[in-house]
C-alpha cells in the first residue's frame, strides 16, 4: 500500500487516480487489491484499488497496476496491458503530467469467470 | 525479434514481458522503461483449465479425491475449482500443461483428448503469448448420468448406518 498524508493531492496520487481511471475505462479488466489487500494507493479520503505508486527523488512516479481479467479475454493479455498503459499515458499527457510518469508495470493476477463474478 | 519483443524472466511464478515497441526517435527510452506486463502462473493454469472445460465431453477435471476435497474447500471459500486437475510448468516463452480429465461416458476418449489439447493450446497461446510445447492428458474417470445422485444416496445411507 502507498499512502500520502498531504492535504492537496500530490503528483503521485494524481497519477494513481489517472491510472485507476484508465483501468476503469478499459473493458474486460478490473483492479484487484490482492489477497492481503495491499495493492492500493491512499490519497486523502480516496483509495485507488489495484494501483501502487512510487515516486523517486527526481519526482518521477513509477506505477504498478494489478488487474484481474474477465473470461474470456477478447485480446492477448500483453495487448490488454498495452491498452491500459496507453490510456494512462494519454491521460497523463492531457493532465500535463507526462514528464512525471515513469514506468508502468501491469500485472494480471487472476481470471474471473461469470460464475465467480456473480 | 526486437529487444522490445523479448521476454524476460523475473519472479519464478510469473512471466514478464517488456512493454511495447520502442519509440521511433533517437532519444527513445531503453527497452523496459515503458513498463513490464506480468502474467501470473496461476493465470496460465486457470486459462488451461477453463479451456479444457469448454470442450464437449469433458465432465470435470481432477482425480476423485481432489474433486471431493475441492468440493469442501470451495464451499468454505478456499481453493479454486478451475485450477483443479491442471498443472502448468511455464517459463519465459513456453509452457507445458498436464490435465486430468473426467469424460462423459459414451464420448470418444481420443476425440475428446485431441479436442482438449487443441483448445488448450489455442487459448493459452492466444491469451498469454506462451508457446505450448506439450499438453499431457490423463483420463482418470468416466462420468455416468446419475453418478452424482448415487454418490449422495450412498452418503445418506452411510450417515444412517453411523447414526
Amino acid at each position: 500500500m502507498t499512502t500520502d498524508s498531504d492535504l492537496v493531492a500530490s503528483g503521485r496520487v494524481r497519477l494513481a487516480r489517472l491510472a485507476g481511471q484508465a483501468i476503469a475505462g478499459t473493458d474486460g479488466v478490473t483492479p484487484t487489491t490482492g489477497p492481503a489487500g495491499r495493492w492500493l494507493t491512499v490519497g486523502g479520503q480516496q483509495r485507488i484499488a489495484g494501483v501502487l505508486a512510487v515516486e523517486d527523488v527526481h519526482g518521477r512516479v513509477d506505477l504498478e497496476l494489478h488487474l484481474v481479467v474477465r473470461w474470456p479475454p477478447q485480446m492477448p493479455l500483453e495487448q490488454l496491458g498495452e491498452l491500459v498503459r496507453g490510456r494512462l499515458r494519454d491521460a497523463a499527457g492531457a493532465a500535463g503530467m507526462a514528464a512525471r510518469l515513469g514506468a508502468v508495470a501491469v500485472a494480471f493476477d487472476d481470471v474471473l469467470t461469470e460464475i465467480e463474478r456473480a | 525479434m526486437s529487444d522490445a519483443d523479448k521476454t524476460t524472466r523475473a519472479a519464478p511464478k510469473a512471466v514478464n514481458r517488456p512493454g511495447a515497441a520502442q519509440p521511433p526517435d533517437d532519444d527513445a527510452a531503453p527497452p523496459g522503461e515503458l513498463g513490464r506486463t506480468t502474467i501470473g502462473e496461476g493465470v496460465v493454469t486457470k486459462v488451461a483449465g477453463l479451456a479444457a472445460r469448454e470442450v464437449q465431453g469433458v465432465h470435470d477435471l481432477g482425480t476423485g479425491t481432489a474433486r471431493a476435497v475441492g468440493s469442501v474447500t470451495q464451499k468454505v471459500g478456499l481453493g479454486d475449482a478451475f485450477n483443479q486437475g491442471v498443472s502448468v510448468e511455464s517459463g519465459v516463452k513456453e509452457a507445458a500443461v498436464d490435465l486430468t480429465l473426467v469424460i462423459d461416458y459414451g464420448e470418444s476418449i481420443p476425440r475428446v483428448a485431441t479436442a482438449v489439447r487443441n483448445q488448450v493450446i489455442k487459448r493459452v497461446e492466444f491469451i498469454t503469448g506462451l508457446t505450448v510445447i506439450e499438453v499431457n492428458i490423463t483420463v482418470n474417470d468416466l462420468y455416468f448420468p446419475g453418478d452424482d445422485e448415487a454418490d449422495e444416496a450412498g452418503g445418506a445411507d452411510e450417515a444412517a448406518r453411523v447414526a
